[in-house]
């Protein structure tokens, strides 16, 4: 996703009013670039945190460009998660772009975005 | 086999064509490159072979060769030096797709890749015109490309293969200019197939024929009733026969593993399974049936695909014609049953598989071993017939990855036979859809609704949320018929019953249009109108579906009166992009035997990139859907097929085929398809011809439960 239609994607959410101050880097989202079946995708993020009382992740939101609901999960952490790590399935309505949003203790909010291609071959348009 | 160094060889001295034949595995990851790439599309060599790269799957649609006629337009190069390759599913994961989608389906591969193919071949050509230029010092806008060749200032001439590597290194200008369709001197001509010498040659290799050393092979036994389960297996019975290597249970499915095909086969037919049928072992077709007629009275559980004005004021008070339409279950049945080769070995997985998105195999295959894509290998072959079976559903990839999983190291070929072929398809829904129509005093109808009671592919199959409850596919050519009515409900009941449907050549508008045609057939008739005048008397005057219907009726001579005994049907649609129309001149006997003397179909497909394609794909559509129309019906008893091979599920035999009459009218300005909409029109002009020669309106298909046989 471009930046500019990024900033208007995230003004759908309420939390993200500071959504300029999303700042790329520290998370990494693991995804494949071809899914056959949007319908169990296998999902990684990974959040560089030391992982402290001090500092640490707070939650990490998965926004899908695509699904119905838009905000697909929020994963919430403690200092006692040990790893800024999750890994999960999602369902995903078509091919589109995933995003992955952390929120560290200091309030900083950190971004990775993967695109998936869901080989949908259906003799429809707009698939 | 031949190898691939072997086949480059043969290809050569034939000259032209097509490059296919199997990668062997554990050759180098990447193709050979042996020439210079230009871009993605264009490979060009110092003997001044070109090489244009095919993304998407050939299955007999003739694509492969329209899209390269379309690269080749733009480059300006000499036809006869034209080599088609597939592109390599690896390269593209590799190189961040880019060589786009990869899916033969409805009916895109022209439509939805034109522009980027275009735009390949012109950017290819402006770097080979710039290198030409800048070698010799001039302004390339001073250059020109033709025939591969590149003319300068003052008579200079060199050629692409001269400059080949030094374009190489330019960067691809971003917006090449491309050519005005009417310019055109290699797209829009009716240029033989690429793949014809291979085919003629025996040289072709499909799926089937994927052959390599030390090979096992594997029958499979999936559960009759769709949704069942294994329940046991006594393996003792087949223990110790010859070349039987491993019996594997899946959760439906039971498979054999042995030295060679026959005996897999054999073996699993001795094989004792027991299956738990689940809930599904009482289902009949006529249980199906009644769901469906539920779904046209229910109350509950419908959706408004499209409304205008007040249909129930106007059905009030007024002269109703009400009907119900039936279309059944079909199969695909293509002629080369669903298979897959497969091997994994030290976390490399090669796949040879008849597949219509070779990227959706990429991705079913690497999901199923647990294998990174990028180390993943879909080996490109020919397909023995598509028509959707391979292209939505990747069952058969799964499967075979599967299987070799399980025998692991081992190169296993996986191939169904054609009985599991036949049971165990995504088939064409089921459908039923009650129509009811106020006609005016001009006979016009002033209000139009419709229920359309149908299985979902798009919920059940893709399993993706529909759009306000709308399949588009299940009220297709129906929620946006073309004709001028001022009050219309259609309405979508989705009623899924237990047996997987899939996307089946023209999908939705194998059958809507058959529905719709003929019910418009019914109110021309109740209207005493003729059902051409009627039509374009509904149309609006600029429509493209007005226009193909006029040079439709005109070529079929349609204000002539036919001949004693011969009556005549028409119908228009649009479909995938294209307008379609059908006239059908028929002769029926007493005892129902139909002689179809006249099969007129006219398209328009916006531009036609190869006529004589275009042709071969009407004939094609034609085959399909008479078979279709005549014989095609997939019944259900205990909730499994009842059919299991050609001999009760009948296609169209050569002799039985009718001479087609292409009306090849493109209007320029859209591009629309051609590997489905031909089928659209068909059933309901035959249908029409058959009302205006008996009087008997077919409603429920196929025709020989109806009384109809072909002559």
């Amino acid at each position: 996703m471009k930046r500019r239609g990024f900033l208007a994607f995230m003004g759908m959410f309420p939390w993200a009013a500071s959504a300029q101050s999303v700042r790329h880097g520290r998370v990494k989202l693991e995804l494949p670039v071809l899914a056959d079946n949007g319908n169990s995708v296998p999902m990684k993020v990974t959040v560089e945190s030391p992982m402290t009382e001090a500092d640490h992740v707070k939650l990490v939101r998965l926004i899908s460009e695509r699904n119905p609901e838009r905000q697909m999960a929020v994963f919430h952490f403690g200092p006692r998660s040990g790893a800024a790590e999750v890994t999960s399935r999602v369902r995903l309505a078509g091919s589109q772009t995933v995003t992955a949003i952390a929120e560290m203790s200091d309030g900083s909010q950190w971004m990775d975005s993967a695109h998936v291609q869901v080989t949908l071959s259906a003799c429809v348009d707009e698939s | 086999m031949t190898t691939r160094r072997e086949f480059l060889k043969i290809s050569a001295a034939v000259g032209g064509g097509l490059t296919v034949g199997f990668h062997m595995p554990f050759a180098s990851a990447q193709p050979q490159v042996l020439s210079p790439e230009i871009n993605a599309w264009v490979l060009v060599r110092p003997d001044e072979r070109v090489i244009i790269r095919y993304a998407r799957s050939e299955m007999g649609q003739g694509s492969m060769t329209s899209a390269a006629q379309l690269v080749a337009e733009e480059l300006g190069c000499d036809w006869k030096k034209v080599h088609v390759e597939y592109v390599d599913t690896n390269a593209q994961v590799r190189r961040k797709r880019v060589w786009g989608d990869m899916a033969s389906v409805g009916s895109r591969t022209i439509r939805n890749s034109q522009e980027y193919l275009r735009k390949g071949g012109a950017q290819a050509r402006e770097m080979l015109v710039a290198a030409a230029a800048k070698g010799w010092g001039v302004e390339p806008g001073k250059c020109k490309a033709a025939n591969g060749v590149i003319s300068g200032p003052r008579g200079r001439k060199t050629t692409f293969g001269k400059v080949a590597s030094a374009a190489a290194k330019l960067t691809p200008p971003e917006n090449p200019k491309l050519k005005d369709p009417k310019d055109w001197t290699i797209a829009g001509k009716p240029i033989p197939r690429v793949d014809i010498p291979d085919i003629v040659a025996a040289r072709i290799r499909y799926g089937i024929d994927a052959q390599l050393p030390g090979m096992a092979y594997a029958a499979v036994a999936q559960c009759p009733v769709f949704g069942g389960t294994v329940k046991s297996v006594d393996e003792a019975v087949i223990q110790g026969r010859r070349g039987v290597m491993k019996v594997l249970k899946f959760d439906d499915t039971v498979a054999v593993v042995a030295d060679n095909w026959w005996r897999a086969k054999e073996a699993l037919k001795a094989l004792p399974i027991e299956w738990d049928a689940g809930k599904n072992g009482a289902v009949t077709s006529d249980t199906i049936k009644e769901f469906l007629r539920a779904g046209l009275d229910a109350e509950n559980d419908v959706v408004v695909a499209k409304q205008a004005g007040d249909v129930a004021a106007a059905l009030k008070d007024a002269k109703v014609i009400e009907a119900e339409y039936y279309t059944p279950y079909l199969a695909h049945c293509t002629m080369e049953p669903m298979g897959c080769t497969a091997l994994l070995k030290e976390g490399r997985l090669d796949v040879w598989t008849s597949t219509q998105n070779a990227e959706a195999s990429h991705a079913a295959a690497a999901a199923t071993a647990g294998v990174p894509l990028e180390n993943v290998y879909v080996h490109r072959t020919q397909l023995g017939g598509g028509f959707g079976r391979r292209g939505g559903a990747q069952d058969f990839v799964r499967q075979g990855v599967q299987i070799a999983k399980a025998m692991e190291g081992t190169p296993v070929k996986t191939l169904w036979t054609r009985e599991e072929d036949m049971q165990h398809d995504f088939y064409r829904p089921v459908s039923m859809t009650r129509f009811r129509a106020a006609l005016g005093e001009d006979g016009k109808p002033v209000a139009l609704y419709s229920r359309v009671a149908a299985p979902s592919i798009i919920a059940t199959l893709l399993k993706l949320p529909l759009k306000a409850g709308i399949d588009p596919q299940a009220v297709a050519a129906i929620a946006d018929q073309p004709y001028q009515i001022a009050n219309v409900r259609m309405e979508y009941a989705q009623r899924n019953p237990h047996v997987p449907v899939g996307f089946w050549r023209t999908v939705g508008h194998s059958q809507n249009p058959f529905m719709r045609e003929s019910f418009i057939d019914e109110l021309a008739h109740a209207a005493g109108k003729d059902p051409y005048a009627y039509r374009r008397a509904l149309l609006p005057a600029d429509s493209r579906e007005r226009k193909i219907l006029d040079a439709t009726a005109k070529a079929a001579g349609w204000t002539k009166s036919p001949a004693k005994g011969v009556h005549r049907g028409i119908a228009v649609t649009e479909a995938y992009g294209s307008y379609t129309s059908a006239v059908c001149e028929l002769s029926v006997s007493d005892k129902g035997a139909v002689t179809i003397k006249r099969l007129v179909l006219g398209v328009d497909p916006g531009h036609a990139v190869n006529p004589d394609n275009i042709l071969a794909q009407m004939q094609g559509s034609s085959v399909f859907m008479l078979s279709a129309l005549f014989w095609g019906d997939i019944t259900i008893k205990d909730g499994r097929v009842e059919q299991s091979n050609f001999n009760d599920y009948r296609v169209l035999r050569l002799a039985e085929m009718p001479k087609v009459e292409l009306v090849l009218a493109p209007t320029g300005g859209f591009w629309g398809g051609i590997g489905e909409p031909g089928q659209a029109s068909i059933a309901p002009a035959v249908c029409n011809a058959l009302f205006a020669a008996t009087g008997k309106r077919v409603r429920s298909l196929p025709l020989n439960k109806e009384g109809f046989e072909l002559a």
